[in-house]
């Protein structure tokens, strides 16, 4: 029986759900606002870098989709088997979509519900758990959404343009995304909840578990869409097989099938239809909506209680034997260095954020250089496979500069909080920045070189490229390393313990910006002399520039001259970073 | 009234508080003590209704907390060790929405809030982003806000940790204001010469369980100890292979 409540507490005057709702869209609001002025009044820099290469690659993919639609239409003269092959597009593309939504917004709500320290705030305050849940799940909705918008936005106005669609096929674009986001939302936190509820323990096995699903239904599809009927390429048949192959994302029941059938739809004119799907996808979004919230209210604080026990058990770690190696194979380093390159791979190894980012970075790369015997398509000119050799190579480049930029960059800052320790133990400030760049560029040279040589021996390519590749490659290692080690140390963030907040800010985003116009330049030096010298060499074995030898002697020395160029360059990019961060990490103060 | 009726709470197997029984009245000022590890950490955050309890029941002046956590919650001030702070709000923002979220009308609000302004010093920069604060002043902010709406329940985890001497004093005569005006004042604390000067009585727990309750003089008695002040007390208590506990001294407890 319920003791009886003491007479000098006066009866709760609690907030209704509006009332509680406007509080907290109050104080978000002023977040809001506070952080618009605080960027612009201070990283106009950052927000012109940001929205020049946004609109860069919005354009980029606008312009794609474009040129795709129109071509679609170009080779589709039949509308109906047209209407189809855009169906299958569409439906695919939402489908992949809807599927990376699920799991993004779990994630995110895994972080936000159970890990955040503004939760154990909420928590403790009287608002309703269903309030302090859906603060949470329409910071993850605003999450989602703008990746959608950002990726979703392109391919549908194209179509829209080329499609010459009416007026409301633009009106409906924002409604239709903003509730088909609803649904993959909902379902992830309701995954979210029911996971941490009723198995915690497990909660990293079913991650993973479903990512390799994921991963293993994106590549099952990728295979069967990639190892299509390569001799009757764009023909009707060929269309009608890949058509076939995408059947997957014609299911009725699928909110991704609802979502372009209905925006088909009204790009077709036929707006009752329309209406009609975006009425069950508003549904639909209340429906999981309300689930969620309703599972919410019974199960979150439960399971945030059962949370907390399992996160703050202790983790013994055990020596491994790869540190031993490691140890040895540091051998000629100085001691100080080798055991700071040893306690940094330590960290990053018992971060299992840090791992599961780079580890879904190289996924990407492995998938596209798994696919690289497709980019020939049996076609043997030389100039073609040369161009798609130094675009692997760029591709190798640029992937390394976002892994610096990630988790490069930000380790002189993570470090910081900790330099006190650093400090006293007396050794010299620019060691340490060299131990991080031995540890980015020497855990990069092996696996990048080995990579551009896969490549170059897929493609066939001569030993001349291959050389003048792996050249490259140590050039683009060495100074992409030394870039993000200087900068990390010239432009430090010590307020944020978060590596991926702090690779995000200005620091991390010019880190990004000059490793990608080093890459360029460098590729572009030993890449346009190498072409075009091989270009007159095979000309030369056809007996077409018989006798011009002058010109290939400039050839020649255009080549010699670009590689040199790049490797001066290189040296700059690798020292003059690394200088500037010697003298900025020895002024500061800690 | 706080009431921790054979409070159990187990992490896996490890059990963090076992078996706590306990009653606080009001008025009362009463300071949990114990090493790291001792269960004082999990017994607040039970409080405070952010963990459930996985047997007995914690009220908070008859609700319960994991049955009635709104009504148990908005009965309870609650300043924690780490305090949270919204970093782009300030100091006012952040008070109008903690005042707001316990039901306070707009002139309420104000006034409240000028009346913790004044008595924490908050003036200079109230209207400053919590962001640029140091962590006395957090701390301080996060005393006023859990005070805007004069709980009749104060839990307090380690009060002191980042105060200046000013501040200190402060925030020591405020507790024993609140007390004497009928709250209760529960908090956990390391400082024992904080706990000795203003609590009524020292809860002493150690592996999850409550070994003592009562006042300094009442510990010196259960010991039979020369010592007068409570650190030799507790250290007797507590300490290494020496401690009293960790010989099997049964402590009688006298709780209520």
């Amino acid at each position: 029986m319920r003791p009886p409540v003491l007479s000098s507490t006066p009866p709760p005057d609690f907030l209704s759900p509006q009332q509680e709702a406007r509080a907290f869209g109050r104080a978000r609001n002023r977040t809001l606002a506070t952080l618009l002025r605080q960027t612009f009044a201070h990283s106009r820099f950052r927000v012109t870098l940001v929205v020049v290469l946004t609109s860069l690659l919005w354009g980029g993919m606008f312009w794609m989709f474009t040129d795709g639609f129109w071509f679609l239409e170009s080779m589709i003269t039949q509308p109906d088997t047209h209407a189809q092959a855009v169906g299958g597009v569409f439906g695919a593309f939402f489908a992949a979509l809807m599927l990376m939504l699920i799991f993004s917004s779990g994630i995110i709500l895994y972080g936000s519900l159970f890990r955040s320290r503004e939760i154990a705030f909420l928590l403790t305050i009287p608002a309703r758990t269903e309030r302090v849940f859906l603060h949470k799940f329409q910071e993850a909705i605003v999450l989602s959404s703008w990746g959608f918008v950002l990726l979703g936005s392109p391919i549908l106005l194209a179509y829209g343009v080329v499609s010459a669609s009416p007026w409301y096929y633009y009106v409906l674009l924002l409604p239709f995304i903003v509730a088909f986001v609803y649904i993959p939302v909902s379902i992830g936190a309701i995954i979210c909840l029911f996971v941490v509820h009723r198995v915690p323990d497990n909660r990293l096995t079913v991650l993973v578990g479903g990512l390799v699903l994921l991963a293993v239904g994106g590549a099952w599809i990728a295979w069967g869409l990639l190892t299509g009927p390569r001799n009757d390429l764009l023909t009707p048949d060929w269309f009608q097989e890949i058509l076939g192959r995408l059947r997957f994302s014609d299911y009725r029941l699928l909110p991704s099938w609802w979502l372009s059938t209905g925006l088909l739809d009204a790009a077709s004119g036929a707006w009752s239809e329309s209406i009609l799907f975006f009425s069950l996808m508003i549904s639909n979004a209340l429906f999981f909506r309300q689930l969620a919230l309703w599972q919410a209210g019974r199960t979150y604080r439960a399971a945030y209680s059962g949370l907390y026990g399992k996160t703050m058990r202790r983790k013994r770690s055990r020596p491994m034997r790869f540190d031993r190696l490691l140890s040895w194979l540091l051998g000629p380093l100085p001691a100080a260095m080798r055991l700071m390159v040893i306690k940094d791979l330590r960290l990053f190894r018992r971060d299992p954020l840090q791992w599961s980012q780079f580890l879904i970075f190289t996924g990407f790369l492995v998938i596209y250089f798994f696919h690289i015997p497709r980019f020939t398509y049996g076609v043997s000119s030389i100039t073609w496979v040369n161009m798609v050799s130094f675009l692997n190579l760029s591709v190798v480049g640029l992937l390394f500069s976002t892994f610096t930029t990630r988790f490069i960059y930000p380790m002189i800052s993570l470090e910081g909080r900790r330099f006190w320790m650093l400090g006293l133990l007396g050794v010299p400030r620019q060691t340490i920045l060299w131990s991080k760049f031995f540890f980015a560029a020497g855990g990069a040279i092996v696996p990048c070189s080995g990579l551009v040589l896969v490549s170059d021996l897929m493609l066939g390519v001569s030993n001349l490229i291959v050389i003048s590749h792996q050249l490259t490659c140590l050039v683009l290692c060495l100074g992409l390393a030394g870039i993000a080690v200087g900068l990390g140390a010239w432009l430090p963030n010590f307020r944020d313990d978060s590596p991926s907040r702090i690779a995000a800010g200005f620091g991390g985003t010019l880190t990004l910006v000059v490793s990608t116009l080093y890459i360029l330049i460098v590729v572009l030096l030993t890449a346009l002399p190498t072409h075009f010298y091989l270009v007159a060499e095979y000309a030369n074995l056809g007996g077409n520039i018989q006798g011009q030898t002058g010109v290939q002697w400039w050839l020649g020395f255009w080549l010699v001259a670009g590689i040199a160029a790049s490797l001066i360059l290189g040296a700059i990019a690798t020292l003059v970073p690394l200088r500037i961060g010697f003298r900025a990490l020895q002024r500061m103060e800690f | 009234m706080i009431e921790f009726d054979n409070v159990t709470r187990t992490y896996a197997r490890k059990v963090a508080v076992d078996g706590l029984t306990l009653k606080v009245l009001p008025g009362e000022l009463c300071a949990l003590l114990g090493p790291n590890g001792a269960g004082k950490t999990t017994t607040i955050k039970m409080l405070t209704g952010l963990l459930r309890p996985t047997a007995g029941s914690v009220r908070v002046c008859g609700y319960d907390l994991a049955s009635d956590v709104r009504r148990a919650t908005h009965a309870i001030g609650y300043v924690p060790e780490e305090p949270f702070l919204y970093d782009k709000l300030s100091g006012r923002e952040f008070l109008e929405f903690a005042a707001e979220m316990r039901g306070l009308d707009r002139s309420t609000v104000n006034d409240r809030i000028r009346r913790e302004c004044r008595y924490f010093e908050l003036d200079d920069f109230i209207d400053d982003l919590t962001e640029t604060y140091s962590h006395g002043m957090k701390q301080r902010l996060v005393f006023a806000s859990a005070m805007l709406h004069d709980p009749p329940v104060l839990v307090i985890d380690e009060p002191m940790v980042g105060l200046d001497p000013r501040s200190v004093r402060m925030v020591k005569d405020r507790l024993r204001k609140l007390a004497a005006a009928g709250t209760i004042v529960f908090m956990s604390t390391h400082t024992l010469a904080i706990a000795e000067e203003i609590a009524q009585r020292i809860g002493i727990m150690d592996h999850g369980r409550l070994h003592f309750l009562g006042t300094v003089g009442q510990l010196q008695s259960e010991l039979a100890s020369s010592h007068t002040s409570l650190e030799p007390l507790f250290l007797e208590l507590t300490a290494g292979n020496n401690g009293r506990l960790r010989k099997g001294m049964d402590c009688k407890l006298e709780i209520e």
